[in-house]
This record gives structure tokens, C-alpha cells and sequence, in this order.
């Protein structure tokens, strides 16, 4: 057998209730490679409640603690604090929850396990919509997209707003490790997750998930459209470890946002000049990163920089 | 009362098929009523629903386990899903499929009517090959077969209640409705029906508690697949590619690294087929 490049445990089974071509349950199958069988998932309300338990069986090779739509981060401050009771030291403690239940209903759940500098790692598999509940928009949904909420007929636009920077969001709250993970890089994935299983402190990954029904595309195209994702600028690919950012995917020059959204049917409707002004906001981004990881890299680089205020703390 | 019970596909259109049936029905100056089975409805998944029909108020709230009538969208359901289960003696089988009602295996008794709703629906623009909408045609079948609704009534209901190509459908059902083949009554009742067996029971003893305590490997999702991943090893590079962007886990290795599809739990997305770089995977559709 050729060489494997991820791990070859498979924590995840066959049989599970997820779409065929779903981007969320590959992103789970990788990231209990990268975690193994030492790990307890807290769930909320998701596409993933759904996809793990065809009642009487479970998808998932690991303990499940099936939380409510808004606690995801209290119920792993909880989880860890009943392990240290217990004395248990080996276990990964893992909320998973989907763009909904992290950027909308499980906000301040989130920002408080990151202000208490809970010892677990939080997930959020972002397919951009409420998509168990049928493609209604979230503060994740990126601007101009279709969803059954935010229609494109009679003159409507979409959904009018920005996507929300979860990732902005959560390196304000300074975590121990924070990265984008996309699952059509599979190894840069397993990377990023068994670096998170390997730091102390509170971490955050913000997985991207293409969603064949939700965003409108064939689902043998989801590997080839995850890779567009970043290889365009759209979800760039970087991790922030002690208040430090790093790129870990650049390509020279990124490809023209419209190859990423004319391959969608959520953005069918979209007019060149809203496609531009896609573009426009993507480079800005896109530059404000290699500008940051830049100025990070020479503060490193001088000796006589003091040490993020987060890294000395992480390490309680 | 008629009772009626679809079998198809999440994506396909079974839901909406007894919604709009109902809705002709109920223009028609029937009583009618309908509702789906909630199941998981994920694209591809089998799914149920069901309708009523009466000349007068309906009081029966229960799901269908006896229908007189059973339509089939996907013929590959009938492979996987027991779909005459309970059919009444004298009922009729009524299957999307561009084959003959003598190719049915269906209860001694039972009618066999069939449709090539896919070639129907697809040569109205309706759907993807992957994932034609069949429903319209199918009912306009059913109308004929049946006689549970007229053609104007089925027209008008496609007409106000299909929110999108209401012309395209309202084709589809006409050419559903004049495409239909019906055995004769007197074939049924020969049992010569019979001749085939239907799909076996998977035999499937779950265990039921309050913690899930049994892997979903217990539950097989080959019956979601309309395209089925045919490796060609002789160009294979052992690359794993396929095994590594599989999200159903269905990819295993034979002894000497070859990969192989678990044909129980493929669900035929084509992600291995688009990734695989020498291009050896071909995706085929599944042969009923």
C-alpha cells in the first residue's frame, strides 16, 4: 500500500445520515483522525445531531454529549471541569457546532469558555447557512448568497450583509491556537488538528464545510470547490498559535473569485459588478493577513520583544 | 377512500407529489389529505409519503400500511425498500421506470403500471440526469391508472401550487398521463406476478435503550445511490486519493492496497470519480 499522508485510524462509520458529498462529515472523519479515540464531543443542535445518531446506532467512535443550541462552550467548560475532577488528563475535550450555533445562538457561550480560558478545543464547521433546518441564512453566510431566507427574486439582492469574521472574533479573545481548516486540504487539516490536540488552552477551529444541497452544486464537485475556496482568497488558509499568524497555504496569485461563485448556484444571480466588489473585499483581506503575519514574523524576530500576555496564561 | 403510499428519493419530489396530489384532489370537490413520513430526509435518502383521498370528510389521522395504490419514483428503491408491504389485494403498483409492467415483481393480484417518468421529465428541462424531478409525470400516470384525480384538476394543481417551471410540469404530467402502461386486470389476477420475488428483509435486529450503543455500519445507505463508483485497477496508482476525501468512510484497501468501494454505504456523491487524478473511478448509473 502507497504511503497514507492522514492518519489511518477512521473514528467516523459509514452508515451515518449526512448528504451524499457533504463537506461536514468529512471534516469530522478527519478531525478524529487527527484526535483519536481519547476525545469527548459536545453537539449542539446541527446538521450533526442529525447525521451521528440513526437512532439506535452512532456514527461517531468517541463519547457524545448531545448539548443545547446555544451552550456548546459552557458544556465544554463543564466537560473539562468534570475530567480534571475525575482526574482524567488524556482527553480531548471538543465542541462541534456549525456556523449557526457558534456565530449566531452559541455566541456568548463561545466568548465566555474563551474568557475563561477553558482547556478544550472548540470547532465550528462553517457551511455558511442553517442548513438541518432547510438553508436559512446566518451571520456566517457570506454577502450576496441565496438562502430560502435572504430570496434573489423580485429584486432582492441576497443575503445583504457580511459574513461574520468568527476568526476576528475569537483571536480578540487571544486563544492559546486558532486556525481555518478546509477539508479538500486534507493534510494541512491533520496538521492544524493534531497541533490543537497538542497545545494547552482554549483553541478554536474554524473549519470550512461545502454543502452540495445548500450552496447549490454536484456533489462529486465538493473536494474540487473546497480547494477554490482558498486557492481564491475566499477562506484563506492560516493559523494564528500564541498571537502569532502564519499563511499555510499561498499559491503566488490567487484565482479570480468568480471561478469560486459562478460554480455555486447560491450565486447564480450575482452581477459582475457585484462580483467585484467580492473581489475588491477578498484582496483587501487577503493583503491585511500577509501584512500581519509580516509584522508578526519581525516582532518574533526581535529578541528583545516581550511574550504575548496570552502565551504565559495558556499554559494554566 | 384510496390510500395511497410514494416511495422516492430526498430531492426528488415524493413529499410535494402527495401534497400536489391532494391539491387536485381537493379541486376536483374530493376530501382529500396528505403528509409525509419524517424520516431523515437527506438528499438521496428513501423517503416516504402519503395520501388520502374520500368523498367525504376523513377522520383516519395514522400513516398508510395498507394502500391500494403504491408509487415508486426511483426504481432503485425497489432493489432496497419492501414498497408492496401491506398493498391490498386488487391494488396497483405504479413504478417510474423505461422497462415493461411484466419486469415488476409484485404481490399475486396486484396491478403493475409503469412510466418512464425520468426520459419525461428530463426531456422538459426538469432536473439534473443525477437527480431528474419526476414527480409531475408520475402523477399524471397515477391520474390515468387510477382515476384518484382527472387530468384538469391535476393541470390546475400544478398550475397554483409548483412554484417553478409551472408549464414545463404541466407537460410532464400530460405526457405522464398519455406515456402510462397498465396490465390488464385479468394478468394480475393470473399471479403471474408473482414470478419474481420481492426484495428480501434485511434482517436487522437493532437493539433499542436510551444510550446508542451500536455503530451505524448496522445500517446500510446503498439504497441513496443512483450512480455506483466502478474502479478500473489497472490504471489505479494506489494514490488513495479516494480513500482520503470519502465522507462516508466507504473506501476500504484490499490486501494489496487497492482501494475498494463498500458497496453497502456508498452513497454515489462522485467525489472519488472528480478526484481521483489518472481518472480510473467512472461512475455508473445503477442498472435495475
Amino acid at each position: 500500500m502507497a504511503k497514507l499522508t492522514i492518519p489511518a485510524q477512521e473514528l467516523m462509520y459509514p452508515g451515518h445520515a449526512a448528504c451524499p458529498g457533504c463537506g461536514a462529515a468529512l471534516a469530522m472523519r478527519l478531525l478524529l483522525k487527527g484526535l483519536g479515540p481519547r476525545t469527548i464531543l459536545s453537539i449542539p443542535a446541527c446538521c450533526w445531531t442529525v447525521i451521528a445518531t440513526p437512532y439506535p446506532t452512532t456514527a461517531l467512535g468517541v463519547a457524545v454529549l448531545d448539548s443545547a443550541f446555544e451552550a456548546t462552550g459552557a458544556s465544554i467548560s463543564g466537560l473539562r471541569a468534570g475530567a480534571d475532577a475525575l482526574g482524567l488528563k488524556d482527553v480531548n475535550i471538543v465542541g462541534f457546532a456549525g456556523d449557526g450555533g457558534t456565530a449566531d445562538i452559541g455566541l456568548q457561550a463561545l466568548s465566555g469558555m474563551l474568557e475563561r480560558r477553558t482547556n478544550a478545543i472548540y470547532v465550528m464547521y462553517d457551511n455558511e447557512a442553517y442548513m438541518n433546518t432547510g438553508i436559512q441564512r446566518s451571520g456566517a453566510t457570506p454577502w450576496g448568497a441565496w438562502t430560502t431566507t435572504t430570496p434573489t427574486v423580485h429584486g432582492h439582492p441576497g443575503k445583504p450583509e457580511l459574513k461574520k469574521d468568527m476568526m476576528g472574533i475569537v483571536l480578540a479573545h487571544r486563544p492559546a491556537y486558532a486556525a481555518t481548516l478546509n477539508p479538500s486540504f486534507a493534510e494541512d487539516f491533520e496538521r492544524k488538528v493534531e497541533r490543537a490536540r497538542d497545545i494547552v488552552g482554549p483553541r478554536f477551529l474554524h473549519i470550512l464545510a461545502p454543502c452540495p444541497p445548500g450552496w447549490k452544486f454536484d456533489s462529486a464537485q465538493t473536494i474540487a470547490l473546497g480547494r477554490l475556496a482558498t486557492d481564491t482568497g475566499i477562506f484563506p488558509l492560516y493559523e494564528v498559535v500564541e498571537g502569532r499568524l502564519r499563511v499555510t497555504r499561498k499559491t503566488g496569485s490567487l484565482k479570480p473569485v468568480s471561478e469560486y461563485l459562478t460554480a455555486q448556484g447560491r450565486f447564480r444571480h450575482l452581477k459582475p459588478e457585484d462580483i467585484e466588489r467580492i473581489q475588491v473585499g477578498v484582496r483587501a483581506t487577503w493583503e491585511e493577513l500577509l501584512k500581519r503575519e509580516r509584522e508578526d514574523l519581525s516582532r518574533a524576530m526581535t529578541p528583545s520583544a516581550p511574550a504575548p500576555a496570552e502565551a504565559t496564561l495558556a499554559a494554566k | 377512500m384510496i390510500e395511497i403510499r410514494f416511495h422516492g428519493r430526498g430531492g426528488q419530489g415524493a413529499v410535494i407529489a402527495a401534497e400536489l396530489l391532494a391539491q387536485a384532489a381537493f379541486l376536483d370537490g374530493k376530501m382529500p389529505q396528505s403528509f409525509p413520513f419524517f424520516g431523515v430526509e437527506r438528499r438521496g435518502a428513501p423517503v416516504t409519503a402519503y395520501a388520502r383521498i374520500d368523498d367525504k370528510p376523513i377522520g383516519l389521522r395514522t400513516s398508510i400500511v395498507a394502500p391500494d395504490v403504491v408509487v415508486v419514483l426511483d426504481p432503485g428503491l425497489l432493489a432496497t425498500t419492501r414498497v408492496t408491504d401491506g398493498i391490498k389485494p386488487g391494488g396497483l403498483l405504479l413504478v417510474n421506470t423505461h422497462r415493461g409492467p411484466e419486469s415488476l415483481a409484485a404481490p399475486p393480484g396486484v396491478r403493475r403500471a409503469v412510466v418512464d417518468a425520468t426520459r419525461i421529465a428530463l426531456s422538459h428541462g426538469l432536473g439534473t440526469t443525477m437527480m431528474p424531478i419526476v414527480n409531475t409525470a408520475v402523477l399524471g400516470a397515477l391520474a390515468r391508472a387510477t382515476g384518484a384525480v382527472s387530468l384538469e384538476g391535476l393541470t390546475r394543481a400544478v398550475e397554483q401550487f409548483v412554484p417553478a417551471r409551472p408549464q414545463d410540469n404541466r407537460f410532464a404530467a400530460r405526457d405522464g398521463y398519455l406515456g402510462v402502461r397498465i396490465e390488464a386486470a385479468s394478468e394480475a389476477a393470473s399471479g403471474a406476478a408473482a414470478a419474481a420475488p420481492a426484495a428480501p428483509a434485511r434482517p436487522r435486529v437493532l437493539p433499542e435503550g436510551p444510550v446508542a450503543s451500536l455503530s451505524s455500519e448496522a445500517i446500510d445507505t446503498a439504497a441513496w445511490r443512483t450512480f455506483t463508483p466502478v474502479i478500473h485497477l489497472d490504471r489505479c496508482t494506489k494514490c488513495n486519493f479516494c480513500w482520503k476525501f470519502c465522507p462516508d468512510d466507504a473506501i476500504e484497501f484490499d490486501d494489496v492496497g487497492f482501494p475498494k468501494i463498500r458497496l453497502d454505504y456508498c452513497k454515489g456523491c462522485g467525489i472519488c470519480a472528480a478526484e481521483c487524478p489518472p481518472k480510473t473511478i467512472e461512475m455508473v448509473a445503477t442498472e435495475i
